[in-house]
């Protein structure tokens, strides 16, 4: 007893994994803190991370495997039994149905970077190619469109940048270190440019605040460009030698005077001056983002890329103060697509959005829940998820409970009987961040980080599971490493690392230097210089311009987002979602009573004009409707300034007001198929409390 | 140097402090009347409401007194000769000083009523009230307060939360004149009565007699008469300055000084109740008997009795408690006469009733009968009030004037 | 002696100080009324204020509390409220002048930073960069630099424009 230790590790509460320090004692995490060592967090964490301490302790979490009875009541059972049956079951499933009859979903909850090869790898090994996540839904727009024009997920380099403009993101709250960045550089003389429908938090701080019409940010981009162009700010040598298509962007610019821009975006023609008035000043170093605000819309992949091409004709491509693009880790790749493709078997959404697959080798989540319900193409039963909410995330939840009630066999892995996890019939306990060795890297700062077993309530790791479920199935070949040590082992094997190098920096083991304007160097070398079939940074894609889909453009064309170019007088008002709060990531945390206190519901964010029309006030309850369904919430108006007026915000993860009962599964971005979550159109009435 | 300070309540201690800040050598010396260590007069009302512990009210700092070189005296002032620098004690025969300090604080008077001298009726000044009150409320059932200061409310506030029942009669068409305007005033009265307290304004107390059965007779001018168990009398304060008869010193029902809290004699100096200073508002000569006023007025006096030339820029008078669940505070002037303007905020600010007072286009004062979170908008105009600082702001925008202000310094 | 610093023009008023504060302060919940540091945002002003106390060297609300349970904690000089001392009679929020002593409405005492004992929870939540525990020395050596920088980009700037005037002569 009274066994105290402090280790350093990284926190896993959402995704931005920040350092943290936690204080351990007698196997139970008392408290957690910033590690100051940490190469970016630099010992500041945000409420969720030091709450876990709170939530991996709560009585209700789940240590002992939970199946359900005839009666619809969770029974403990062994770990063994659990194993067996759900491994017989799914063998079952494919003998009758058909070998993709299976799938596995890799939640948002518990991974850093491993358990998503993992779970691929797993899929592939048992013989279905239906892998499923978030990323049909949230990020892979924009990996898409990054790599599409650059070959890489670029990191702004906020620090050193004369000018930022983060376009739909809001970092305090959804990358909260990047706060830090952005701020070190405005310290050192960066201008900062907010370009969002919402005045968001990172607002509070900016010089100039743009309030873009929902939706029309690729507007906005092309007349930057153009404007850009007619001025002659474009980094000529750059253009000529590392890109292509620039003869078509100048073409395509020119119909986008600031006047027609203003048109579409609602915003001035001299603002549009200014924004390109900063970006003269500070290029090559302009550091820009893209938050989900820009991909939840039909034209989201489009938006993305032609916001990217501003940084590339600025000449900020791997510049220092600009974009940074990573270097690899030449580690070897988990997942099997080059082994055992398995095309043949028609990978859920893979036809109807090609793209997403091929880029990201991404089965869509909201096809997924129609071919559960339709049997069509082919019968889908039996789905195992790793600590995934969609009954609260995915579009539409009321159709994602009726399939996932559909389904033969549906297993969850997770801490908590989540709402998800009321509806399996296997619940199976995960090990938290705290409880198994796992790493993650990120090759623009060349850090590698691990995680490690702080604590031990002899529950599965992610590794363990996927292990003893591919050896029940009988594809136990695949995963020869004992356990996730000797997997990491494994994996850093070609740095010439180990393990236990990575753990003397649990704050970030930096491998090497990564040198700015990589391009050259390999130009000179001969290498490829970027990762795009062409080898440069891609203004038009050959690539797209193959797959020859409607709303495809090898340019990225500019088209009014859904709610624009099909607007619905039943359906006045636009309802985006998708903000978080800085308390919660997505469906999960709301059991942290502490937070839950402080934020138990959600709310309806309004401008007030729009708030009078209805003749609605704070705390006011209404019905949200859309075409698909309706919803009950809280009205919160807000200043004039914070809100496009006509558009309003709710945050999706709230069980008493699901946002997502009235979102649209079936409208998408052509490219990625993400849905429109900033495109929903609805009506708003007073109900009585 | 020679350092002799009369009393050992807030001014005294007060200026103790500020005195051993620049002289650590010098001696001083502590006359206080009131035997036992220094206490805290404004924690009364909450001992006797029971929310403070007995023990408490005893200023932790007085018994590091001898560690601070400080003598202390029990005894009376009997005169003070200015001509040699010599005090003239009850018991202790005569006392030099080069240099003094009158901070002798003040007594509760007595009303002009006919029987209001005899055994059961109190005042809430002294511990010794204390001590005799709290034997009252708990063997009693029913008091009588009159008057309607500060803290004669607060001793109906502590009465009521110990289950006595409690009337309370003011000669005066309002309560608490010098804490709140007319409307306050009003709101207090109805919270008042919402805890069952029964108040009688506008109301003339002729003679208190006491009945054979012990109870009090309260007879009232123009209205029934009442009964009581026991009376609580708050009728104002007088200076405890009788010992300045025969000197040279100026005094009338206190003692003038200037912004060095210097009398007219050279190494006088007066501090807290019994001294009549310089205001904020440019009065020469007011007498807030406060705390807040003491401790400044102390912490100037203490400076300057060793050698300092610390110049006070004038009281600003100010209150606040919590009785009957809400929060009574005000500041500065807030009495229509004294003001051409004044801005109430609304429901939705949170604040309760809050009015800020503006004369000549500067915010001069604020009263308050409301929520807590309002107190700190009453502490934050304080510099503004003092400073004379003219905000041009509407009222709703002053809560941000006064946090960004803070910044831009 | 270490204290915390608020810089404003990096606050972006996120409030993980204050749902920390509340929490580390009430062990069970995370609102807003429990919290010693208040972050307001001035939409209008552009302006986002983070306000905790600032242990001032000659603490007025320490001079002012009649029952003496304000003192300074030799260890942290943190100023600090003790609960049990407490009269709650309010004195101190009325005498600090920047709204930093808030009222504990169910225990009936005032309350206020007490720096947690030389480890502020809001400023490792401060996930901006804008509030610091630090050196007041340090503090004034960055506030320095910045008026630095400033300084050399005006001569940077001025001396840009003597060019252009000379060259256009």
């Amino acid at each position: 007893m009274g066994n105290k230790k402090k280790v350093k590790t990284t926190c896993r509460m959402c995704g931005t994994l920040c350092g943290i320090t936690a204080h351990i004692e007698d196997n139970k995490v008392v408290e957690i803190e910033g590690n100051p060592d940490h190469i970016f967090s630099k010992g500041r964490i945000c409420i969720k991370g030091s709450s876990a301490a709170t939530w991996l302790n709560l009585p209700d979490r789940i240590y002992k495997p939970l199946k359900k009875n005839i009666k619809g009541d969770f029974e403990e059972i062994e770990l063994e039994q659990a194993m067996e049956e759900i491994a017989a079951k799914l063998l079952e499933l494919q003998n009758k149905y058909g070998n993709n009859a299976i799938g596995f979903w890799k939640g948002e909850g518990i991974d850093f970077e491993q358990q998503e090869g993992l779970y691929r790898r797993l899929a592939h090994a048992v013989g279905t190619p239906n892998y499923f996540s978030n990323d049909t839904q949230c990020y892979a727009s924009r990996h898409i469109a990054f790599y599409l024009v650059y070959g890489c997920w670029p990191l702004a380099d906020y620090a050193n940048a004369n000018l930022i403009i983060n376009w739909g993101t809001n970092a305090p709250i959804s990358h909260s270190h990047w706060t830090q960045a952005i701020n070190e550089g405005r310290e050192k003389g960066a201008k900062l440019i907010i370009i969002d429908t919402r005045y968001t938090e990172i607002a509070r701080q900016a010089d100039i605040y743009v309030q873009i019409r929902p939706g029309t940010d690729g507007a906005l981009a092309w007349g930057i460009i153009r404007e850009m162009i007619k001025r002659n700010e474009i980094d000529h040598d750059f253009v000529d030698k590392f890109t292509v298509g620039y003869d078509k962007v100048v073409e395509y610019a020119k119909s986008f005077t600031p006047e027609y821009v203003a048109e579409i975006t609602a915003i001035s023609p001299a603002v549009i001056h200014q924004i390109v008035d900063e970006i003269t000043k500070a290029r090559p170093r302009l550091a820009s983002w893209v938050g989900c605000g820009i991909e939840h819309q039909i034209n989201g992949v489009n938006n993305i890329r032609a916001i990217t091409m501003i940084d590339a004709l600025a000449g900020a491509t791997d510049r220092k103060g600009g974009m940074r693009t990573p270097m690899g880790f030449n580690l070897p790749d988990l997942t099997l697509y080059e082994k055992k493709p398995l095309l043949e078997l028609d990978p859920i959404g893979a036809k109807r959005f090609p793209v997403i697959y091929e880029m990201r080798h991404e089965c869509h989540t909201l096809m997924l829940m129609d071919q559960i319900l339709s049997g069509k193409p082919y019968p889908f039963k039996g789905l195992v998820m790793s600590a995934a909410n969609p009954v609260l995330t995915n579009a539409n939840s009321g159709k994602v409970t009726k399939a996932l009630s559909a389904l033969d066999l549906f297993v969850v892995k997770d801490l908590f009987l989540t709402e998800t996890a009321r509806m399996a019939d296997y619940v199976i306990p995960a090990a938290s961040y705290l409880e198994r060795e796992e790493m993650f890297f990120n090759g623009a700062m060349r850090a590698g980080f691990i995680t490690g077993k702080y604590l031990d309530y002899g529950l599965q790791t992610e590794y363990e599971f996927v292990k003893e479920l591919a050896e029940r199935m009988g594809a136990g070949e695949y995963f020869p490493w004992k356990d996730d040590h000797e997997l990491n082992e494994w994996i850093l094997k070609p740095t010439g690392y180990t393990t236990e190098d990575l753990h003397t920096a649990p704050g970030g083991f930096i491998f090497g230097d990564n040198p700015t304007e990589k391009h050259y160097q390999k130009a000179a070398s001969g290498e490829k210089m970027f990762d795009t079939p062409t080898g440069k940074v891609e203004f038009y894609s050959m690539y797209l311009e193959a797959k020859n889909i409607p709303g495809i453009d090898a340019l990225p064309q500019y088209h009014p987002p859904y709610y624009l170019a099909q607007p619905d007088p039943e359906y006045p008002f636009l309802l985006s979602t998708g903000a978080r709060k800085q308390k919660y990531f997505h469906g999960r945390y709301r059991n942290i009573p502490q937070l839950y206190k402080a934020e138990p519901n959600g709310h309806l964010e309004m401008h007030p004009d729009d708030a009078k029309a209805l003749g609605l006030k704070n705390g006011d309850r209404v019905r949200v409707t859309s075409r698909i369904d309706s919803f009950d919430t809280i009205v919160q108006v807000m200043h004039e300034k914070e809100i496009f007026k006509g558009s309003m915000q709710h945050t999706h993860g709230f069980v008493n007001e699901n946002v997502n009962n009235i979102t649209y599964d079936d409208v998408y971005d052509p490219i990625s198929g993400f849905p429109v979550f900033k495109s929903i159109q609805v009506k708003v009435e007073k109900i009585d409390k | 140097m020679k350092a002799v300070i009369i009393g050992n309540g807030a001014a005294s201690l007060a200026a103790i402090r500020s005195f051993r800040k620049y002289d650590k050598k010098s001696s001083i010396t502590v006359i206080s009347k009131e035997g036992g260590n220094a206490y805290s007069r404004v924690l009364l009302p909450y001992v006797l409401r029971g929310k403070l512990s007995y023990e408490k009210l005893f200023l932790p700092f007085s018994d590091k007194l001898d560690s601070l070189g400080v003598t202390y005296i029990e005894d009376e002032v009997l005169s003070v000769d200015d001509a040699e620098s010599v005090l003239k004690l009850g018991k202790h025969g005569d006392l030099f000083y080069d240099t003094l300090l009158i901070a002798s604080g003040s007594k509760a008077l007595w009303p002009p009523i006919k029987g209001i001298c005899q055994p059961g009726i109190y005042h809430l000044w002294t511990i010794n009230d204390l001590n005799r009150l709290q034997i009252e409320f708990s063997e009693k059932k029913e008091v009588v307060i009159i008057g309607s200061g500060f803290v004669s409310l607060q001793a109906a506030w502590a009465a009521c939360s110990r289950g006595l029942k409690v009337t309370l009669i003011e000669i005066a068409d309002r309560l608490m004149p010098l804490v709140l305007d007319v409307r306050g005033s009003g709101l207090m009265a109805e919270q008042m009565s919402k805890f069952g307290v029964n108040v009688y304004t506008s109301t003339i107390t002729e003679e208190i007699s006491k009945r054979e059965d012990g109870k009090f007779f309260i007879l009232l001018r123009d209205k029934e008469n009442i009964l009581a168990d026991f009376i609580i009398v708050g009728a104002g304060v007088g200076a405890n300055i009788d010992f300045l008869k025969d000197s040279a010193i100026e005094f009338a029902r206190t003692i003038p000084v200037d912004n060095y809290m210097l009398t007219n004699v050279l190494n006088v100096f007066a501090a807290g109740d019994v001294a009549a200073g310089p205001s904020v508002f440019g009065d020469e000569h007011v007498t807030h008997a406060l705390w807040p006023t003491a401790v400044e007025m102390g912490k100037i006096a203490g400076a300057n009795m060793a050698g300092q030339n610390i110049r006070y820029d004038g009281s600003l008078n100010m209150n606040v408690t919590q009785m009957f669940d809400v929060t009574v505070a005000s500041m500065g002037k807030f009495n229509d006469a004294d003001i051409d303007d004044y801005y109430v905020y609304d429901a939705e600010s949170g604040k309760g009733y809050c009015k800020l007072c503006y004369k000549d286009g500067l915010i001069v004062g604020i009263c308050l009968v409301g929520t807590s979170e309002a107190v700190s908008l009453l502490g934050k105009l304080r510099p503004i009030i003092r400073n004379r600082l003219a905000v041009k702001l509407p009222p709703a925008k002053l809560d941000a004037f006064l946090n960004v202000r803070f910044f831009q310094k | 002696m270490k204290v915390i610093t608020l810089d404003t023009s990096k606050c972006v008023g996120c409030r993980n100080c204050e749902l920390a504060c509340a929490f580390i302060n009430s062990k069970e919940t995370c609102e807003r009324k429990f919290s010693m540091i208040r972050v307001n945002h001035y939409i209008e002003e552009h302006a986002v204020i983070p306000m905790t106390c600032l242990h001032c060297e000659d603490p007025w609300c320490m001079a002012v509390c009649p029952s003496g349970a304000i003192t300074r904690d030799p260890e942290t000089n943190a100023v600090i409220i003790q609960d049990e001392k407490c009269a709650g009679c309010k004195m101190c929020i009325l005498a600090c002048p920047y709204g930093n002593i808030h009222f504990d409405a169910e225990l009936m005492v005032s309350h206020k930073c007490n720096l947690c004992e030389g480890n502020p929870r809001c400023v490792g939540h401060c996930i901006s960069g804008a509030l610091n525990f630090e050196e007041i020395e340090d503090f004034n050596e960055r506030s320095r630099k910045k008026v630095d920088l400033e300084i050399s980009k005006y001569m940077k700037q001025t001396c840009k424009t003597q060019e252009v005037d000379s060259n256009g002569k």
